[in-house]
């Protein structure tokens, strides 16, 4: 199923953040939460421009923001090098967490969201207990020699990328860690959603597709601008479109198959959109550059 | 007209029954009008009232607030009138059918207490008398308190066991007895047992004159309260388990329900748990046998075999109950022990061990502890220089080349611009100089003949057989043996320890080749070896970029993961202190026990190399047959110095300019390390060659101070790390010595990267490990949180040494691009 489909924005949130470092949908993508630069986090619901909650509580820029399964949760990482577990309806923090020694860049909750796992620039990732009440790491991850980008995680896996040019899978269940050298810096890695192949944005312009069981390439993505940003992407709900922010400004969808660019989405001109983020299950899309999120999907007026 | 005139005939009693209709289904519950679910008391008043009609009534029937009914009381309190305190008690709202004997709480007389004969327990008031405490006599005897009725039946004459009222004579007293009440049906006598009656008999001779006996004790009658809802007399089915002692009902005691009758002489006796036979049941010939497993046959055949097991002959060592088997036991099967492939080597995932477990049992109680160290010793380990004691043999290291050689090379090699501590200077010995100075201590001082034979040990590490030691046993050698290892690893100079802790940066540093700029991370492929990068060039991404290690997730994330644990539940791993202390002592301990970490420590050491890269490409054969050479006698310890010396030698013999690895001794590399960094703004364009400019990366960043200053930090680390690192190394240092086996080596490597943590191996040196494989830069893995701590601040360091660079030489311009720190800013 190739057919495009005319994605239009569908509302655009000024969201007074500075600069939005991260937009999150929320787990059933009725919500989305957005951190930045004034060292808050945001909850909206960007389908009515509602603007729910702030959270405030963090020293520095928030660098990466996650929601729990039953949104009751919110995890966030900044660059205080803290990670913080909040209420989403008191807004309180209930946990803070300090072991991480550099800026914690991303975040992820588990399936369950029992855990949320951290990574930083301190090339680590921590496995951080959100149900009890301990304050250390369950289990760090040393294995990457430089800063960790992006983590993904699945029912029994560990996905992380690192500025060290490696993508890093745990298996849980094997008890493996297949770490495959990808030639430059990943700046993002995303999972499909049947979990077999691995997205990754690399910083010489490229997405690659990986297989995931055999480490090979799949597919390369090209056309947008990387230029030094630690640009995100995603794939689609039906697993069929890989899309990608862009130094330029613009969000590009490629066919996973074809690799032909076959949607491009301006968000504002020369302003790079460093955060995407789709819809679970709908042909939704956050994106999020400078201060503004777009919500972009199929206009269901027309 | 016949059924009408029937009607008339028939006289009727009672109140006819209603009349069923076909459909009707007679119920025993008749439906009740509403009205008819309602408590009443006697008087026909709604007994509860309020809430869900659970209320009393207390007597005024949804009254309560009007005229008729109660009013309830208003507080009020004036000055003339001061309120009261009314005390309510349950009874002001109960009525009287709540205090009758059915109601709720019914009212009866009672004996007052101080009449009832149960007197009170005294208050514990026990006088003061020699023995505290309560006295023992009133413990063992209780005083028995009788009612006031029976002090005055005592007073009118009446005795214990004696019925009360007129006395009588015998004969009264029998008819009375014949004639006594009963409630309910009446026995008839010649069922009743009397058993008294034949003694009253026979005693009727001895009393023959007119004698008065007190009536006989009235027994009372003690009903039971019948709390369950089966027929009267009815016991439920016996409680005898089926193995019980109790088989039948026939050998039983006592039983409840009993009927026994005497019939024209026949006793019948009916016991079971119901009398009676129903109007409608047959005439069963044991319905009163009470029901019990053991009437039941659990057998097909008849019981006349059972008469045969019975008389099967009893066998020698067979229990009671048991029958010999007459077929044999079915042989266990055996299972032959599976033959494991030749090269197998067991490495369960589970198994995987980690560097941080404590190595040995850490033997704090023994005898070489620090306080056993004498001075000379405990300077020794902190690195300070005996100036008395002339040069002896050095521990570890084979001295091939004489001090004076060794001192002139050193002097070529570190030029005159480098403050380099010479080891005859001062009083102190740098940690970089263990070269020709390092002291053996002697231990065993005041046996000489010990003392020389400890040094004989340490020369070819075996106690030799002496002349004095002949007539010494076995054992005692043994011990000695074990003495003089102590003693090795203890009494060893600290600056030799010292100097191995130090790893130098395989790289020049940007400090010091400014012309030299430091390549983006993006070129630096982590520890991607070269076929990895080639192959990811190439785009050949699979097998070739792919690597997979063991790793053992904590068994607390795969219980959140829901995923079960590798390798079940393994014992808990000590949990790593979250702080270090950093004390000398800890260090001395853990270099007396840790035999492995330490030797490693050696190799890696002496392993290590930091030469330029030009230079070591072309220096490639040469510096292969050296360390070959060094290598080839594993036991013997080298250290850097002697390492280089022979180096430079070589390097001599090429022209090649080793001036480069002068930084190498010094102690400004690590001084650099610590303090030097750059943050001048990137700048890609300038320098021409981009090398990536190693930092000492594997330093802790804090700088060492005070009686730290010579402390190696890792080694007070390196106790908890793990035997596998261990084993690496061990690993490491064998496969060294095979420097052809690239195939080995490389597998080596991966398990050694996978197996490092920290910041990544510059690419350089990467490259020069593939190529030269003799000199793999062995990074000496650092502990846990040291390490964390480092990584971040090691950025910091580069930062703060580019900016004293700059202050040092302003021309120079110094190239620095971090790029993952810019990366993240728009």
């Amino acid at each position: 199923m190739t057919e495009t489909l005319q994605l239009e924005v569908l509302s655009t949130i000024h969201c007074k953040q500075q600069v939005v470092r991260a937009v999150r949908f929320n787990i059933d993508g009725s919500y989305c939460l957005t951190c930045g630069a004034d060292k808050k986090i945001k909850l909206w619901n960007p389908h009515n421009d509602l603007h729910l909650k702030t959270y405030g509580g963090h020293a520095n820029e928030v660098l990466d923001v996650a929601g729990s399964s039953d949104n009751s949760q919110i995890v966030s990482c900044s660059a205080d090098k803290s990670v913080i577990l909040w209420d989403v309806t008191t807004g309180q923090p209930l946990r803070r967490y300090r072991a991480h020694a550099s800026s914690v860049t991303c975040i992820k909750f588990n399936e369950e969201s029992t855990m949320a796992i951290s990574g930083s620039i301190d090339n680590t990732v921590a496995f951080w207990d959100v149900l009890s009440r301990r304050q250390e790491p369950v289990q760090i991850l040393r294995d990457a020699k430089d800063t960790i980008t992006s983590i993904q995680v699945t029912d029994h896996e560990v996905l992380t990328t690192s500025v060290d040019c490696h993508t890093r899978l745990y298996d849980l269940r094997i008890g493996k860690m297949i770490s495959d050298y990808i030639g430059s810096i990943i700046t993002h890695g995303s999972l499909t959603h049947d979990g077999q192949c691995l997205i990754l944005s690399c910083s010489d312009g490229t997405i690659k597709l990986i297989d995931k069981d055999s480490g090979e390439l799949l597919n390369t993505f090209m056309g947008h601008e990387t230029n030094d940003y630690l640009l995100e992407n995603c794939i689609n709900d039906k697993d069929n479109q890989i899309i990608s922010g862009s130094a330029t400004g613009e969000i590009f969808y490629w066919d996973l198959i074809s690799s032909n660019i076959t949607n491009k989405l301006v968000h504002t001109y020369n302003k790079p959109v460093v955060s995407i983020s789709h819809h679970p299950s709908d042909s939704i899309l956050l994106s999020a550059s400078e201060d503004e999120i777009k919500l972009w999907g199929v206009n269901s007026k027309e | 007209m016949s059924s009408e005139s029937d009607d008339e005939n028939v006289i009727r009693y009672g109140t006819p029954l209603e009349p069923f209709e076909e459909d009707d289904i007679p119920t025993k519950r008749k439906f009740q009008q509403p009205s008819d679910q309602y408590a009443v008391d006697a008087y026909g008043r709604r007994r509860f009232h309020g809430a869900f009609t659970g209320g009393f009534s207390a007597g005024f029937g949804n009254t309560v607030g009007t005229p008729e009914g109660w009013t309830p009381a208003t507080f009020k309190s004036s000055r003339m009138e001061k309120a009261q305190l009314s005390s309510q008690k349950p009874e002001d709202y109960m009525d009287e059918e709540d205090r009758s004997e059915f109601g709720i709480a019914p009212m009866q007389v009672q004996t007052q207490g101080e009449f009832s004969g149960q007197k009170r327990a005294k208050s514990n008031r026990f006088h003061d008398g020699p023995i505290p405490g309560e006295p023992v006599l009133e413990q063992i005897l209780r005083p028995v308190h009788e009612s006031a009725a029976v002090r005055m039946l005592r007073a009118m004459g009446w005795r214990d066991g004696q019925g009360t009222g007129e006395r009588l004579k015998k004969t009264e007293r029998k008819k009375a007895k014949e004639q006594h009440k009963v409630y309910g049906c009446y026995m008839p006598p010649e069922v009743r047992q009397d058993n008294q009656g034949s003694a009253d008999e026979s005693s009727d001779s001895e009393f023959e004159y007119e004698t008065l006996f007190a009536p006989d004790d009235y027994e009372p009658y003690i009903l039971l309260c019948k709390n369950d809802r089966f027929g009267l007399g009815y016991s439920g089915l016996s409680r005898h388990s089926v193995l019980g002692s109790l088989v039948g009902e026939y050998g039983s005691g006592d039983r409840r329900s009993r009927l026994v009758m005497k019939e024209k002489g026949k006793k019948v006796s009916i016991r079971g748990q119901a009398f009676g036979v129903g109007a409608f049941e047959a005439d069963d010939e044991d319905i009163y046998a009470t029901e019990d497993m053991s009437h039941y046959d659990f057998t097909l055949a008849g019981p006349e075999k059972q008469m045969t097991t019975k008389t099967v002959q009893r066998e020698k060592n067979v229990l009671e109950g048991f029958v010999k088997s007459n077929k044999p036991l079915p042989a266990v099967p055996s299972y032959p022990v599976p033959t494991l492939p030749r090269d197998y080597r067991p490495q369960p995932a589970a198994q995987r061990k980690t560097r941080f477990e404590p190595t040995d049992k850490p033997q704090r109680d023994q005898g070489l502890g620090r306080h056993e160290l004498t001075a000379e010793a405990r300077g020794a380990l902190l690195g300070e220089s005996q100036v008395k004691i002339e040069p002896p043999k050095p521990l570890i290291e084979v001295t091939t080349t004489t001090p004076n050689k060794s001192q002139t090379a050193m002097e070529k090699l570190f030029g005159k611009n480098v403050n380099f501590v010479t080891e005859k200077s001062e009083d102190f010995i740098s940690i970089k100089s263990s070269g020709a100075d390092l002291k053996t201590f002697k231990p065993f001082a005041s046996d000489p003949s010990k003392q020389s034979r400890y040094e004989r040990f340490l020369e070819n590490k075996q106690v030799e057989r002496d002349s004095d030691m002949d007539n010494v046993s076995a054992w005692e050698r043994d011990r000695e043996m074990l003495e003089f290892e102590q003693a090795a690893k203890l009494y060893r100079p600290l600056s030799g320890v010292m100097g191995d802790r130090f790893t130098h940066a395989s790289q020049p540093d940007d400090a010091l080749n400014p012309m030299c700029a430091v390549a983006k991370s993006s070129i630096n492929y982590g520890l991607a070896s070269e076929e990895m990068v080639e192959a990811a060039k190439k785009g050949a991404f699979g097998v070739m970029t792919r690597r997979t290690v063991d790793w053992r997730p904590e068994s607390l994330v795969c219980k959140r993961f829901n995923v079960p644990e590798i390798g079940g539940r393994q014992e808990q791993k000590k949990e790593d202190k979250p702080k270090v202390s950093y004390s000398i002592f800890s260090y001395m301990e853990t270099s007396v026990h840790n035999k492995e970490s330490f030797t490693k420590e050696q190799h890696q050491f002496s392993g290590s190399k930091s030469i330029s890269a030009e230079r070591k490409v072309t220096e490639v054969p040469k510096t292969n047959e050296s360390v070959a050479k060094v290598q080839e006698q594993p036991n013997k310890r080298m250290t850097v110095a002697e390492l280089f010396l022979k180096e430079s030698e070589k390097s001599k013999d090429t022209g090649q300019e080793v001036t480069e690895t002068i930084e190498k001794f010094d102690k400004i590399d690590l001084y650099k390390a610590i303090f030097l960094s750059d943050s001048e703004p990137e700048d890609e364009t300038t320098s021409t060659n981009f090398y990536e400019t190693p930092k000492n990366i594997e330093r802790n960043d804090s700088p060492p101070r005070g009686i730290f200053a010579n402390i190696n930090f890792d080694e007070i680390n390196s106790w908890k790390r793990s035997q596998k690192d261990k084993d690496n190394s061990k690993a490491e240092s064998s496969i060294d010595t095979k420097a052809d086996e690239k195939s080995e080596i490389d597998k080596t490597k991966d398990i050694e990267e996978s197996n490092m943590y920290g910041p990544k191996i510059p690419e350089n040196l990467q490259l020069n490990t593939v190529i030269n494989t003799n000199f793999k830069p062995k990074f000496r893995s650092k502990d846990e949180r040291d390490e964390s701590s480092s990584s971040d601040s090691w950025v910091d360091a580069k930062e703060v040494k580019s900016k004293k660079h700059k202050k040092k030489s302003k021309k120079h311009k110094i190239k620095h691009k971090k790029s993952k720190n810019k990366k993240k800013d728009k």
